[in-house]
């Protein structure tokens, strides 16, 4: 189960990594798109195509972000309660709450634009908490392995 | 070998699970709408989008509508299909329009599938004169999905709405269905298909259609042109082309430019010269002034009609929409592009103020349309969704009015987008937003941008017996459950969403 978790936690990292490079390919294509002479307003934004060649980037945005992630950190919790790790329910519980947090500022940028820059810090407090949660696991399972072999050790001793 | 404690937990664990799993299954399963038909909604809702009316200083006490329950209609019911025109007049204007899947020759662009009329996007635009009865008929030719046409802002009798599921039933492939209604109103309107709607008006199916006076007013334009907007796969078009036109006018005559919105966002109008705003949604502003540094912004599905002036010299550029425009003024003269303003024109206080045919002060019902969005699952669709008064689709209230009402609206935007509000069959008059009164000339529209934040009460007659779809215009949204209903008591539909003949209104 530690292997498992810390594979969703690492996951997660990643995801957040490709949020951070899709977006930014997204609003490359918007800024291609005018400097081509396009034009992006209400009416573009919402038939979809205002990302011009970057439109991959919004779509991918949207998907991981309000589909994906969730989804990980929902997993994240629940493989949580069942691994010996100490702390794994903590971090599990900081990642998701993040995440709902992130969740929640994305979808209100359109009408309250400066929380963008919160969503922007946001993203690396969840890459930050999802890596202390991957190393966690980790470390629990390194220190499961060398107990296990201390005391193979230990038994061989006595039957030699 | 595992011990007896780690069976014991597998076994939990597996208990657990399994048991999350079915609930899991249970919840979804019961968000499938499967087949139903409009009647069976707002079922013990139907009294909860009326209100008492306490707090709204402005208005007095009220009967707190809204109160029968649908399906408790006793005598006297009407089908929607008996709802028409009289079946005996002649029709004056007389059009077919048949609607193909196909590609679509975008002029001065690239070509993009989707849906075209009598073989182009947009359609033919239909023009009739006020008082004529104008007989449409819709001949589908190859649209897999079916199609209808609705009448968008044209108040028509409820069998000709257009609606599929609601109304009629789709049109099938070989299928053929006559529209027949009173240009009642004239004005600026279009056609649009309500099947799928959110992506066959997208990708075409589509017209405009005209209204002219029975008899034209002494200040009369000297031209008249329409402007519909429409993106076709990313390319911005005015009257289906990717590029701007031009009208040749003689230095101080006047163009009344017909914009129709068919796009799923606001557009804006402005330019560097004064314009009027003389009418919008097919309503004549009363004693509209000059327009200088602001723009108009005409929501989705909205129409405005303004009125410019070829200058002595030269030409005017009106903006129309974020990408093309129109050169008005002498053959070959041009006017460079101007910038938008970041003013725009508030029509709550455009214009002079007008007596209403009606008195919305003390209105027989009223009702809350509250717009907010939460995480939700619908149709076993999960998502982030809208919700109309804190619930979301299909249990929206129903607004249950009887022939004659006054009917007053409170519409709230709790939501962090803008909303174009359209309520079929009917024209709106916005008496107050946030509170403030309205002071110009009486703002009547048929869609209305609802910005985050705002609150707007309007207020309508009843006078056109139905079933009428009051829905947001940017239609995905729509799709996501931004969609109620006005119903009078006693109408019935018998047709239904989902079933047989595959109406997917939305």
């Amino acid at each position: 189960m530690n292997r498992i978790y810390a594979g969703l936690a690492w996951t997660i990292a990643a995801a957040v990594v490709v949020q951070a490079s899709a977006i930014a390919f997204a609003f490359g294509g918007v800024l291609n798109h005018v400097s081509e002479g396009g034009v992006v307003d209400k009416a573009l934004l919402e038939s979809g195509g205002a990302g011009g060649s970057g439109e991959l980037g919004f779509w991918i945005h949207g998907i991981v972000g309000a589909g994906v992630i969730p989804l990980l950190a929902i997993s994240l919790l629940i493989v949580s309660f069942f691994t010996r790790a100490k702390g794994a329910r903590l971090w599990a519980a900081i990642v998701l709450g993040l995440v709902v947090l992130q969740v929640t500022l994305g979808f209100s940028i359109t009408d309250l634009p400066y929380l963008g820059l919160i969503h922007g810090a946001n993203a690396l407090a969840v890459v930050v908490s999802a890596v202390v949660a991957a190393r966690l696991a980790r470390r629990s399972r390194l220190a499961r392995l060398t107990r296990a072999a201390t005391e193979e050790a230990t038994s061989d001793a006595i039957a030699a | 070998m595992p011990s007896r404690r780690d069976l014991v937990r597998c076994a939990v664990v597996g208990v657990a699970v399994a048991t999350a799993l079915g609930a899991g299954a249970l919840a979804w399963s019961s968000t499938l709408l499967g087949e139903y038909s409009v009647m069976d909604m707002g079922d013990g809702h139907g009294g909860e989008g009326a209100h008492g009316d306490a707090g709204h200083e402005h208005r007095g006490a009220t009967a707190g509508g809204g109160t029968g329950a649908s399906g408790a209609i006793t005598t006297g019911e009407v089908s929607v299909t008996s709802l028409t025109a009289d079946p005996d007049r002649h029709a004056d204007v007389r059009v077919e329009l048949v609607a193909r899947q196909q590609t679509i020759d975008v002029p001065g662009g690239r070509s993009v599938d989707g849906y075209t009329l009598n073989g182009t996007s947009p359609g033919p635009e239909i023009r009739a004169r006020q008082g004529d009865l104008v007989e449409v008929s819709l001949v589908n030719e190859s649209v897999t999905a079916g199609a209808t046409l609705h009448w968008h802002g044209i108040d028509v009798p409820n069998a000709a709405d257009g609606v599929a599921g609601i109304t009629q039933d789709a049109v099938p492939v070989g299928g053929r269905h006559t529209y027949r209604f009173e240009a009642t109103d004239a004005g600026t309107y279009w056609y649009h298909s309500h099947q799928v709607s959110h992506e066959q008006v997208v990708r075409g199916l589509l017209g405009a259609i005209v209204i002219e006076p029975a008899t034209p007013p002494a200040d009369a334009a000297d031209h008249d042109v329409t402007a519909l907007l429409h993106v076709y796969g990313g390319q911005h078009t005015l009257n289906g082309r990717v590029g701007d036109s031009r009208v040749d006018a003689e230095p101080g005559s006047t163009v009344r430019v017909r914009v129709i919105n068919t796009d799923q966002g606001t557009a804006a109008v402005w330019s560097a010269a004064p314009y009027r705003v003389v009418a919008t949604d097919g309503h004549e502003v009363n004693a509209p002034t000059a327009v200088a540094g602001q723009r108009l912004l005409i929501p989705a599905g909205g129409r405005a009609d303004v009125a410019v002036q070829a200058p002595p010299e030269g030409a005017v550029r009106l903006h129309v929409g974020g990408a093309r425009s129109i050169e008005i003024g002498e053959p070959g003269t041009s006017a460079p592009p101007a910038p938008q303003p970041s003013e725009t024109l508030d029509l709550l206080a455009y214009g002079d103020p007008a007596r209403l045919d009606f008195d919305p002060a003390s209105p027989d019902r009223s009702f809350d349309y509250v717009i907010a969005r939460r995480f939700g699952i619908i149709d076993g669709r999960p998502g982030n969704f809208w919700t109309i008064n804190g619930n979301l689709f299909p249990d929206v209230p129903m607004f249950h009015v009887r022939e004659g009402d006054v009917v007053a609206m409170r519409i709230v935007n709790d939501s962090g987008e803008v909303h174009p509000m359209h309520l079929h069959g009917h024209h709106v008059v916005v008496l107050s937003r946030d509170g403030v009164a309205a002071s110009g000339s009486p703002w009547i529209v048929d869609s209305l941008d609802v910005h985050p934040g705002e609150t707007y009460e309007v207020a309508f007659v009843a006078d056109n017996p139905g079933i009428w779809s009051d829905h947001c215009h940017t239609l995905p949204h729509a799709v996501d459950g931004l969609i109620a209903h006005v119903m009078y008591d006693g109408v019935t539909t018998p047709f239904t969403i989902n079933g047989e003949a595959g109406n997917q209104p939305e």
